[in-house]
């Protein structure tokens, strides 16, 4: 008996018995379509974190002193350091500053408003990017001058003044304990970015020139980190190293792994390790419903040969072979699992797609996953068809065509 | 034909073991129309079985067609059983799923009959059995003596040189039971063997040899005076 006559007799055992076969389908339904849904989830998530990336953090790097590692006032970074730094690696490197941060209060006529305070210069947009609303950005000058001045997002300009044309208002602030009175050169849009928002950012952020907000907090000249952001053809790793060894010269501290530096690909491969982790978990424990699903079609099959022990034996009788009887239950088996594979597949897609429109990600559709839904369903149905066909098959015919 | 020498049967049941054929001498030529009578428990099933190739001796020699089939293995049976053997049952048989004509052509699926001649085969067996305006009937629409009638279109179709016919008549009427017995006789009368095994002496009467088992021994052998011959017309296939 070939393939073809096995599909044909299979078909019918299994439309002879139609909700007998649907509700078995349905374990394989709900097996596959979960986990369709899972992974084609965790491919949209993912999809969107790279693009977050791409568009936010490509090229950026963060350097500080192994806080692992004892160190003392000489291994510091200096202003020094990062003049140096810039005029060595000028075709390499786009912008580059101490990082200094600083949490503040604003206080407006009714509330006071937590505030984080970035001290930056002219090309730190190229770091933390912004879209300028109305006025200018930081400029050369503002850094050089030290000038108190200050750039703030449109929300906060509502919040404190009610309105959002605040160019040359004053921002009273205080840092640390000092009070101070800022101007506002300049408004920018507050990034809505799914990254920030899974972070909970919801304080407004002020940017000031650097030299200022150093000047405000009296600890100037000596930096533990500093951000900078490359072109986007550079080779992150070797320059890296090579700003690394540099420092490590002008410190005189080579080799004592003073320093380390943080990119944002390095933050993107341990994120998409957590996600690829979580879309893991849950795939698992998905995958364990489609194994329900495969014992119950073990358990459909098992009914099915005994329910036709006695068809067995007049094929035995009328020549069928072992392998005649085997495939023929083994078919039937991964037809109900492929069967099922492809609602689940089709299931499992939609589902997917109703989910990432609710979630406001794209959806993603990979005909790799589909093909290994299908191929895992037939798998199902043969790992779990088996052990019933080869029941079937080493039935003695005698003893099945006496049995009622 | 068939040639068995010194043959038994033991079932062992683990307790006991019970011989069911002991030592039994048989031979059968071709053209014959032979019946194997005996009362239950007499081993007559048993040897049925192992005639038709569906079990296999404990001891002795059986040739069937020349070739010593005592010690071949299941497939190497299934492929006899295919090739040269018919089988009609007392329940007939047949798969209630699909009908007269996918039954009749069940045999000629496992040959490897291409589908166009398996059709062709099938329509022309069950227009010898008179049954060809019924072939897309399931089973459950049919008569008793129409699926018997199926059934032997269905162990016809793979032209084999013999038919084992157990209590073919058993679950039927009189009038279909002499209406399959007729086909008999016309089958044997183109050549064919049949082994048919019952326990009613009057179809016995329709065979050419009769043979008498009890105890597990075969203690009668005798050709059948006055055998019954049905004429065509009495049968209206």
């Amino acid at each position: 008996m070939n393939l073809l006559e096995s599909i044909k007799v299979s078909l019918s055992a299994i439309f002879s018995n139609k909700m007998r076969s649907l509700l078995t389908m349905l374990g394989i339904i709900i097996g596959i379509s979960s986990v369709i849904t899972i992974v084609a989830l965790g491919e949209s998530s993912q999809k969107v974190i790279d693009e977050q990336f791409e568009a936010f953090g490509a090229g950026f790097a963060y350097f500080s002193i192994n806080w692992r590692e004892n160190y003392t006032i000489r291994d510091l970074l200096t202003s020094d350091d990062i003049d140096v730094l810039k005029s060595t690696f000028s075709d390499e490197i786009e912008a580059i500053v101490p990082s200094i941060y600083e949490r503040g209060t604003v206080k407006s006529k009714s509330q006071k408003i937590d505030a984080g305070i970035y001290g930056g210069d002219e090309n730190y947009i190229k770091i933390e990017k912004v879209d300028m609303i109305e006025g200018r950005y930081l400029s050369d000058e503002d850094v050089k001058g030290k000038r108190q001045v200050c750039i703030i997002d449109k929300e906060m300009a509502l919040e404190i003044f009610g309105r959002s044309n605040v160019l040359g208002e004053s921002l009273d602030i205080e840092i640390g304990g000092s009070p101070i009175s800022l101007v506002i050169i300049g408004t920018y849009e507050k990034p809505k970015t799914t990254l920030q928002a899974m972070g909970g950012e919801t304080i407004g952020n002020v940017f000031v020139p650097y030299t200022t907000l150093e000047r405000i907090t009296g600890n100037g000249g000596f930096y533990s980190e500093f951000e900078m952001s490359m072109g986007k053809e550079t080779d992150i790793d070797s320059l890296t190293q090579k700003i690394i060894r540099l420092i490590e010269k002008r410190h005189g501290n080579e080799g004592e792994n003073k320093y380390m530096v943080q990119t944002a690909e390095a933050e993107l491969e341990s994120i998409n390790k957590v996600t690829g982790v979580v879309t893991l978990v849950i795939g698992a424990i998905a995958a364990i419903s489609l194994l329900v699903g495969g014992i119950g079609v073990m358990n459909i099959m098992f009914v099915s040969v005994t329910e036709r022990t006695r068809e067995i034996g007049i094929r035995k009788a009328i020549g069928a072979k072992r392998k005649d009887i085997l495939l023929q239950f083994l078919v039937e088996s991964v037809i109900i699992s492929g069967i099922g594979g492809i609602i689940g597949t089709i299931v499992g897609l939609s589902l997917s797609f109703v989910v990432s429109s609710i979630i406001r990600i794209p959806p993603s559709f990979s005909i790799e996953t589909v093909i290994i839904a299908w191929l895992f369903s037939a798998g199902v149905g043969v790992f779990f068809g088996i052990y019933p066909a080869n029941k079937a098959s080493k039935l003695n015919p005698i003893d099945a065509l006496r049995y009622e | 034909m068939i040639k068995i020498e010194n043959l038994s049967k033991i079932y062992n049941t683990g307790i006991v073991s019970v011989e069911a054929l002991k030592n039994i001498n048989l031979s059968i030529e071709e053209r014959e129309f032979v019946s194997i009578m005996g009362p239950s428990g007499s081993g007559k099933s048993t040897l049925m079985n192992i005639l038709g190739c569906l079990d296999k001796p404990t001891e002795g020699i059986y040739e069937l067609d020349g070739e010593s089939v005592q010690d071949m293995s299941d497939d190497e049976l299934a492929e006899i059983r295919n090739k040269k053997i018919g089988f009609i049952f007392q329940s007939f048989n047949l798969i209630p799923r699909v009908n007269a004509l996918k039954n009749v052509e069940l045999p000629m699926i496992y040959a490897g009959v291409s589908a166009n001649q398996r059709k062709e085969r099938a329509i022309n067996a069950l227009q010898k059995v008179g049954l060809e305006e019924r072939m897309h009937h399931n089973p459950n629409e049919l008569s008793g003596g129409q699926k018997q009638r199926v059934a032997i279109a269905r162990s016809l179709v793979n032209n084999p040189s013999l038919i084992f016919a157990d209590e073919p008549t058993g679950n039927l009427d009189t009038k279909s039971g002499n209406e399959v017995m007729s086909i008999f006789q016309q089958l044997n009368a183109e050549g064919v063997t049949i082994i048919m095994v019952t326990h009613e002496f009057d179809i016995a009467m329709h065979t050419k040899r009769m043979i008498v088992c009890r105890d597990g021994k075969i203690i009668e052998d005798k050709p059948v005076e006055n055998q019954i011959i049905i004429k065509k017309q009495e049968v209206s296939l």
